[in-house]
Order: structure tokens, then C-alpha cells, then sequence
């Protein structure tokens, strides 16, 4: 409804400009010229992807407009399909997984090449993938200008794919600054354009590169989880903000983009709330807002600091925290998440004393990498009973309230709808504790265990779970014809 | 084909019409005439707490006189709660009753009629014996299927032994169904028939209409009346049922007779212990296979059977020794369990008015099923929309554990709290609460000046 509504006003806006172009510049894009400069790097993306849900699993074929960032075939494109879903795989056994099988590169002079899924930014959704060529062959990539100066009214462009019964592929679009904002971020918005449109190459009136079509998340509901500590249930706007990510935010996911599976940010250890106004009044500290320590992991960067529980972490690296409502506090973890780790932060902490009044502290910690996601942990296929497990992760200890040090199994991630495994009553969720008695402690054992188990035959396995907060035994019957 | 179908339909009816159906017909008319005279339809008033605030709703259920001093025995979801109660006899007259005492775990309630104020006679019906009835038999359900109270309904039980396990919750939360078997029939029971009695053709009752399927026709389920008998019983003596708790959960052997090398209808197979319970303490561990309980041999090869071993575990005396011969890799070793009492599953209920949220005690139940360290605090039942509570962020499931710089020691220890903040009427309060094991600060923002101060005297 919004796009429609946005794209009405495009389509006014571009009809005023045709009527009346002496008052706009709009007019004096010069699409010969930028097609010239975009036809190197521009590239079309088909990506095979395999959509798994508990038991379902379903094929789709999706297409996307890709540009080539780096000189040996690195390629942006729209990677919310991919990425999306974090919010619910965060806990439960139930996840859901997009999985690209087959990965297709057309350049616009109709040259093919396979692509190696890379990876996605968890905050812009921004989809990377590498060009596979023989003989190292380069590319002439886009050169992101870093413009800071986003003039609020000047135009901007950039092209759209259209759906593939339609030739030439490419539409030129114009949208407008419609406003900088501030907070949460910096992030230049944008009218005219929609969402198909995302991680398309905007350009400014001078045809640079300024950026991708990016979204403006409300943090409240942003779904990005490091290592399942983040709580926000307030409602948010269902508003799609779109504007521009800049090329210095780009470069950096360039330089070093995210790869599937492999932890790239940092973590501090604690589950937080807001210090809200009221609460800075109700134990009379006179600052702006702030994050309170709720809990302290154990050995964790925040623990080895000397962070306590009800502590008011208020400043960072000597810069306020401004924090004062829930919403804002995915900021912070951002802020945490998106440094190195091993990277050393100061903490400007107050503590409050039981009999009334505040020490104020500085506390330095060193950042280590966030504990793996459920969704990213390895994971171990059986094809003979057809079901997936995965190791149990730090979230999973968390989530179910239980002690890591004597508490082991892995996790049953996968079950193919009518296979062995779950005709024979494994459910998604489950934590293995034990196969035909034998202790389960991550995914090699469960290999090691079902290899051996495979050269005897048996008629039945037997199963020892962690279900529901009970344990139980499953048996299952076995066919191995 | 249909016209074929329609013949043997009248066929059949004209070869059944000659005698059976009429003597069924009489059997019905007796049956009805017996117990009719001593059935009830109740009209409590329960309170509910889930909303963040108490609400009282009228229900309507069923119930039947079973003693001459006019108890009435109906299902702990319909009178369990109840504020006060109403009832209306067979002959349309309405009589106020009290709770007597109940027991979620059976789903069983006993109420007493105020006779003083009554004109007529009270008729009692009589219990019968639910392990002689037969899949296939006829019986009739009684009670007031959507409020339309005396109506019956006719058919047969379709299974004697339906078994839903322990994880069946009755609507104000209580765990039911560990202990009992069900009657299923297709005599027709619908939400108000819950109370009301099962009768067979000799007028008796044989089992207390309790659930019905949703989405299904004419699939009913009944408490059987000797499990009923018993729990009146105690529950005329002493007002409750108290039950041994060791901490076991247990699993059909059937399927596993083979791998833990054990004789056909020989032990029961313990798959879960709770963390902390007796059982645990003695050493018991999942994988185990009970096979005497003090000496009496035991089983539960299907499913069907673990009711009657859980049973026979929670009648003992708590705080009695329980000898357990188990069998553990093959070897035979002999267990000592002191059982505790099985505690209540919920806690009791407080709404603190003024704050916007209502809680519960914390039942050793609860802490199992919540995963709590203890049950120290105050559990939220529910948070009242855009009230106090609900702007400062407290949510259903918090435990309280603390109040300003109080640490709470129980759940009176709460009340306390709140009574005294409230009383004084401070406007700013600040909760310490666990939410899936992490600690939040909930800052209650109180406007004492609000309106239901008016409201309460």
C-alpha cells in the first residue's frame, strides 16, 4: 500500500517534471551515460533456493538485480530472502532455512558464470556472492563515492530489474531525499522507489555512485539476535523506510563481507534493559539514559570486566549512551556487536550502594565473538533415518534454563516429512541425550554412533531425549533396504 | 446402491422392532426416571485471573446428588473456583450450594445443597461399578449441553480405557488426568454437560461427563464412577485429596521390552525423574524398570496401564518409605524412596488491584513446569492492558523477587508488600523480576489519585 502510495507520488513528481522541467533538474539524468557506466558491473542473479520449514521443504527460483563491488567477482545483491528469517530461528528447533543450491551470474553483455553463495549483512540485508571463473579473470566493480552531503530535495536514480518475459532487463527509476535522518542512524530516506528495488546502485545528480536502495529498520523490531540476548516486544510501525546505505558503510562490508556461518561479531555477556527517565529519577542519577546490567554471563567479556548485575553502564569509550527507552536498546547491542572482537571497550559504570547513593567506575573490557546461533551451528545429517541434528548452542542453555557444565546432547534440527525418523516419533526440538545408551555430546558423536550402528543393522535404535522438560525413550524401527 | 441401502436400513428395523428395541426403550425410560429426579444443573460463579485483573464469569455445568444430605458431585473445572454457586433441581427449583473440597488432578468437585429453604424431597442417585461396564453398552448422558439443562442424550461407551497422559491441563492451569482412565462414548456431550453423570440402562452411574472433542462428533469422555467414589469418599472426610509424590515419570514398555531385555507384563520403564524430587535423591535414575512396588509385582506395558502404577504410588501415605525392587542393566537392585505429599499444582491467586496485575504462589509444580530455581516470589498470572504494570513492562510469567529493596521471602511476604505500598500510597514502586532466568527492573508508576479509589470505599 505504502509503495503503491510512494510510487504514485513518483509517478506525479515525474509527470510535473515532464510537464514543468524548468523547474527541476531531474531531467538532466543522462541514462546513455550511465548505462555506459553501469553495464560492467551491473549483473543478474538466479538463485535456486531450497525453503525449509520443520519437515516441509520447498524449491523456488528467484532472480535479483547484482552489482560486482570487487575486481575478482565479489557481487552485492538483495539478500532479505536469505536473511530474513533470523528472527525466528532464533531459539526453538524450528527454523526456518533458505538454502541457495544453485547460484547463476549473467552480466549484461550475456556472459554466465556460477556463483558461491557468501553470505548476508545481518542489518542491511545486503546479499554477497562470488563470481567463480577459471583463470582468475577480473572485473571492472563499482567505485562507491562517500558522500556525506545528502542535500534534502536533490534527485537521485537508479535501475530496477523487470521480471524476465520483458527485454531489455533494465528500467531506469528517480526518487528524491526526502529527509536525513538522524536516529537511530544516519540514513539518508528516500521517496519514489520500492522495495524490489533494495540493494539497487542509487546515483546522485553528477551520476556518482552514492550508495545501495537500503531499508530504515525500526530497532525495536529489528531481528538481528547475538546469541539470543535481545528482548523487545513493543510494537512498532509497520512503515517501510527506504533511503540510502552509504558508501562508507558499504566499504566496509566489502572489505570484509559476512560469511555464513563463521562469527563475526562481538559480544559482551549481559542481558540489558533501558534506563528509562523514570528510573534515572527513581534512583536519582542525573544522566540522560542508559543501559542496565540485568545479568552477567559467566567467564563471559563483561564478567571478566567486573561488571555486576544492576549496574548502569552509561558511557562508552568516553561517548554518552543514550539510551532511555527499550526501543533504543538495539542500538547498543549493535554498537557492541559490530566492533572487533578482542577489541578493548571502557565502560563508564555507575553502581548503586545498598544503603543509598552511587560509585561511579571505569571498567575495561575486551570484547570476545558472540556465541554461536542456533541457525549457525554445524550440523549433522543421517540419510538412513533422515533426520538433521545440530550442536546445542549458547541460546539453547539460555533459552531451556539449563546448566552447560552437565547438560549434553544435540539437537534434532531437520526430519524429513514421512522418513524413519519421524514416523518413528523423533520431533523437531528434541535434544538427543543418548543412542542405544551410548552418551551424545555433539555431532561427531552422533556420526561415530550411527556409523557403527550401521554395520551391525539392528532392527531398532533406541533413542534417549530430552523432550518438553522431561526425558523419554524412542524407539525406531529400522529399514535399512 | 442407495435404494438397496434404504432396505437394509428398514430391514434392520423391522427385525429389531419385534422385541430388544422396546425393552430398550422401557430400559431407557427406567434409567431416566432413576437418575433424572437426582440430577443438577450448576450455575457457579468462578474467578478468573488471567486477564491482570479478577473477573468473575457465570458458568454453567452439570452435576448429581449422590448423598441424602444433598452433596452433589460435578467436575473441579465447573465448582472448583466457584464464588458462590447455584443450582437448579430436576423439579426447576433453585437452591443455593458450597464448595465442599476438590481435586484438579481427577477433575473432581463435591458440593453441598442449602436445603433449608427447599419444599421438596432430594432423590439420590446410585454409583454403579465402572469396571463391569463393556465397550458397546448403552448409556445415557445427563445434564445441560450448552446450558439447556435436564436434557439426555443416548449412546454407547465406544472404549473403556482411554488414556490422554499427564499433560492435559484443566482451563484455570491444573495438570489432570495422571490418575485416571477415561470412558469414552458417543452419547452426545457438549461444553455444559461437564458434571453430569454417565448412566447405564439399570439406572446407575457409572462414570461423570467431563470433556468433549472439539472439531469432532459425538466423542465424549467420562471419568469412570469407581475413581469417583474414591475421591468423594476422601473428599467428604477430609475435604481433599492428598497424594505420595516421588518425582517419576514413566513410559509404556511395549516398544522397549527388547532393549532393556525385560519379560513380557513385567515392570514399568521410569523415563523422567524431576530435578530434586524424592526419587532423585534416592538415586533412581531414567532407564530404570520398577518391578515390585513393596513387594507387589508390577507393569505397564502399554500406556493404558500407568495410571493404576501412578495411583498406587500416590496413595501412600506421604512421608511413608516405599520399597522399589528395580531392574538396571540387567541386574536386580532393591530402592528406599521417602515420598513427600504431592503439593497443589497452582498456587493461590492475589490481584493487586491498583497495580494493574494479578499473581500466584509459586507451587513446587509450577517451578518444575516453569523451570524456576525455587518458589520464592510471586508468578504473574496476568498484566491488566495500559494499566500500571502493563506501562512499566511487567508481563504474564515474571516472578516478583523483590519489591523496592526488599527481597521477598514468600508469597505473603508479597501481599504484605503490596498492602503496605498501596495503603501508604506511594507513587513510585520498583519490582525486581526473573523473566526466563534473567533479572528486570519493572518501576511502577502509581497514580493514587485514579478513580478506583472512589470505587473501593
Amino acid at each position: 500500500m505504502k509503495n503503491k502510495l510512494t510510487r504514485y507520488v513518483a509517478f506525479i513528481i515525474v509527470l510535473l517534471i515532464i510537464l514543468a522541467p524548468q523547474y527541476s533538474t531531474a531531467q538532466s539524468f543522462d541514462y546513455d551515460r550511465l548505462y555506459n557506466i553501469i553495464k560492467d558491473y551491473t549483473v543478474i542473479v538466479d538463485v535456486k533456493i531450497e525453503v525449509s520449514f520443520g519437515v516441509h521443504t520447498n524449491e523456488q527460483a528467484d532472480r535479483y538485480l547484482g552489482t560486482i563491488v570487487t575486481d575478482d567477482g565479489l557481487v552485492i545483491f538483495n539478500g532479505l530472502t536469505f536473511n530474513g528469517v533470523r528472527a525466528l530461528s532464533s531459539f526453538s528447533g524450528f527454523t526456518l532455512k533458505t538454502t541457495p543450491t544453485e547460484i547463476e551470474i549473467t552480466t549484461l553483455d550475456g556472459k554466465k558464470y556460477d556463483g558461491e553463495y557468501i553470505g548476508v549483512d545481518r542489518y542491511t540485508q545486503i546479499g554477497f556472492i562470488k563470481i567463480k571463473t577459471e583463470n582468475n579473470e577480473k572485473f571492472k566493480p563499482v567505485k562507491f563515492q562517500n558522500v556525506k552531503d545528502f542535500k534534502v530535495g536533490s534527485w537521485v536514480t537508479l535501475y530496477t530489474l523487470l521480471p524476465d518475459f520483458v527485454n531489455p532487463p533494465l528500467a531506469a527509476d528517480i526518487g528524491m531525499i526526502s529527509t536525513v535522518a538522524k536516529t537511530p542512524e544516519f540514513f539518508p530516506l528516500t521517496v519514489g522507489f520500492n522495495s524490489l528495488q533494495l540493494t539497487s546502485v542509487l546515483f546522485n545528480e553528477a551520476l556518482e555512485p552514492v550508495g545501495v536502495l537500503g531499508e530504515l529498520n525500526n530497532p525495536s523490531s529489528s531481528s538481528f539476535d547475538t546469541g539470543g540476548l535481545m528482548e523487545s516486544s513493543n510494537p512498532s510501525s509497520n512503515m517501510t523506510l527506504l533511503g540510502i546505505v552509504t558508501g562508507d558503510q558499504l566499504e566496509k562490508l566489502i572489505i570484509n563481507p559476512p560469511q555464513k556461518g563463521k562469527i563475526d561479531h562481538s559480544w559482551l555477556g549481559i542481558t540489558l534493559q533501558a534506563l528509562t527517565k523514570d528510573m534515572a529519577q527513581f534512583w536519582h542519577l542525573d544522566i540522560p539514559g542508559g543501559i542496565i546490567v540485568n545479568d552477567v554471563m559467566k567467564n563471559s567479556p563483561a564478567d571478566n570486566a567486573g561488571l555486576e548485575v544492576g549496574d548502569i553502564i552509561y558511557k562508552v569509550n568516553g561517548q554518552q549512551v543514550d539510551i532511555d527507552k527499550e526501543e533504543k536498546i538495539p542500538i547498543f547491542q549493535r554498537l557492541i556487536s559490530e566492533m572487533e572482537p578482542e577489541t578493548s571497550v571502557e565502560f563508564s559504570v555507575l553502581r548503586r550502594k545498598q544503603e543509598g547513593g552511587v560509585d561511579s567506575l571505569t571498567l575495561l573490557a575486551t570484547l570476545q565473538k558472540a556465541p554461536m546461533a542456533a541457525m549457525d551451528a554445524p550440523e549433522y545429517e543421517n540419510k538412513d533415518l533422515e533426520f538433521k541434528v545440530r550442536n546445542l548452542v549458547f541460546s539453547d542453555y539460555l533459552y531451556y534454563n539449563l546448566d552447560s557444565a552437565t547438560f549434553h546432547g544435540v539437537v534434532v534440527s531437520s526430519l524429513t516429512q514421512g522418513g524413519l525418523a519421524d514416523i518413528e516419533g523423533l520431533s523437531m526440538g528434541d535434544i538427543i541425550q543418548k543412542i542405544n545408551n551410548q552418551p551424545v555430546k555433539n555431532i561427531a558423536d552422533v556420526k561415530e554412533i550411527m556409523k557403527k550402528i550401521k554395520e551391525s543393522m539392528p532392527k531398532e535404535i533406541i533413542f534417549f531425549v530430552w523432550r518438553n522438560k522431561k526425558t523419554l525413550f524412542i524407539n525406531v524401527k529400522t529399514d535399512w533396504n | 446402491m442407495l435404494k438397496f441401502l434404504i432396505g437394509f436400513i428398514f430391514l434392520a428395523e423391522s427385525i429389531f422392532a419385534v422385541t430388544p428395541v422396546e425393552s430398550i426403550q422401557q430400559d431407557i425410560y427406567n434409567a431416566r426416571d432413576r437418575v433424572m429426579p437426582a440430577l443438577v444443573h450448576i450455575q457457579p460463579v468462578i474467578k478468573d485471573y488471567n486477564t491482570g485483573e479478577l473477573e468473575k464469569q457465570a458458568v454453567i455445568g452439570s452435576g448429581v446428588i449422590f448423598h441424602k444430605d444433598g452433596y452433589v458431585v460435578t467436575n473441579y473445572h465447573v465448582a472448583g473456583k466457584a464464588e458462590r454457586i447455584l443450582c437448579t433441581l430436576s423439579d426447576k427449583e433453585i437452591v443455593p450450594a458450597k464448595f465442599i473440597g476438590g481435586d484438579p488432578l481427577t477433575d473432581i468437585a463435591v458440593i453441598k445443597l442449602d436445603l433449608s429453604k427447599y419444599p421438596g424431597k432430594i432423590k439420590v442417585a446410585t454409583f454403579g461399578n465402572s469396571d463391569s461396564v463393556q465397550v458397546g453398552q448403552y448409556v445415557i448422558a445427563m445434564g445441560s449441553p450448552l446450558a439447556l439443562s435436564r436434557s439426555i442424550s443416548v449412546g454407547v461407551i465406544s472404549t473403556k480405557d482411554r488414556y490422554f497422559g499427564s499433560d492435559v491441563r484443566l482451563p484455570s492451569g491444573e495438570h489432570t488426568g495422571r490418575y485416571n482412565l477415561w470412558i469414552q462414548t458417543d452419547a452426545a456431550i457438549n461444553p455444559g454437560n461437564s458434571g453430569g453423570p454417565l448412566v447405564d440402562l439399570q439406572g446407575q452411574v457409572i462414570g461423570i461427563n467431563s470433556r468433549a472433542t472439539l472439531y469432532a462428533n459425538n466423542i465424549g469422555f467420562a471419568i469412570p464412577i469407581n475413581i469417583v467414589k474414591k475421591v468423594t469418599a476422601i473428599i467428604l472426610a477430609k475435604g481433599k485429596v492428598t497424594r505420595s509424590w516421588i518425582g517419576l515419570h514413566c513410559q509404556a514398555l511395549q516398544e522397549l521390552e527388547n532393549y532393556f531385555g525385560t519379560n513380557r507384563n513385567s515392570g514399568v520403564l521410569i523415563s523422567s525423574i524431576d530435578p530434586g524430587s524424592p526419587a532423585e535423591k534416592s538415586f533412581l535414575r531414567a532407564g530404570d524398570i520398577i518391578l515390585e512396588v513393596d513387594g507387589q509385582p508390577v507393569s505397564a506395558r502399554f500406556v493404558e496401564e500407568l495410571p493404576k502404577f501412578y495411583s498406587l504410588i500416590a496413595d501412600h501415605e506421604p512421608g511413608s518409605e516405599i520399597t522399589l525392587k528395580v531392574l538396571r542393566n540387567e541386574q536386580e537392585y532393591t530402592f528406599k524412596v521417602t515420598t513427600k505429599q504431592l503439593g497443589d499444582s497452582q498456587g493461590e491467586d492475589f490481584e493487586c488491584k491498583k497495580w494493574g496485575f494479578t499473581v500466584k504462589a509459586i507451587t513446587k509444580q509450577m517451578q518444575i513446569d516453569n523451570q524456576l530455581p525455587d518458589t520464592v516470589g510471586a508468578f504473574v498470572v496476568g498484566v491488566k492492558p495500559l494499566s500500571t504494570a502493563d506501562n512499566g513492562g511487567l508481563r504474564r510469567a515474571d516472578v516478583i523477587v523483590k519489591v523496592n529493596n526488599d527481597d521477598l521471602k514468600n508469597f505473603s511476604d508479597f501481599i504484605d508488600h503490596y498492602d503496605k505500598y498501596s495503603l501508604a500510597k506511594v507513587d513510585k514502586v520498583l519490582l525486581t523480576i526473573k523473566r526466563s532466568g534473567a533479572t528486570r527492573y519493572v518501576l511502577l508508576k502509581i497514580d493514587n489519585n485514579k478513580g478506583d479509589t472512589l470505587n473501593e470505599k
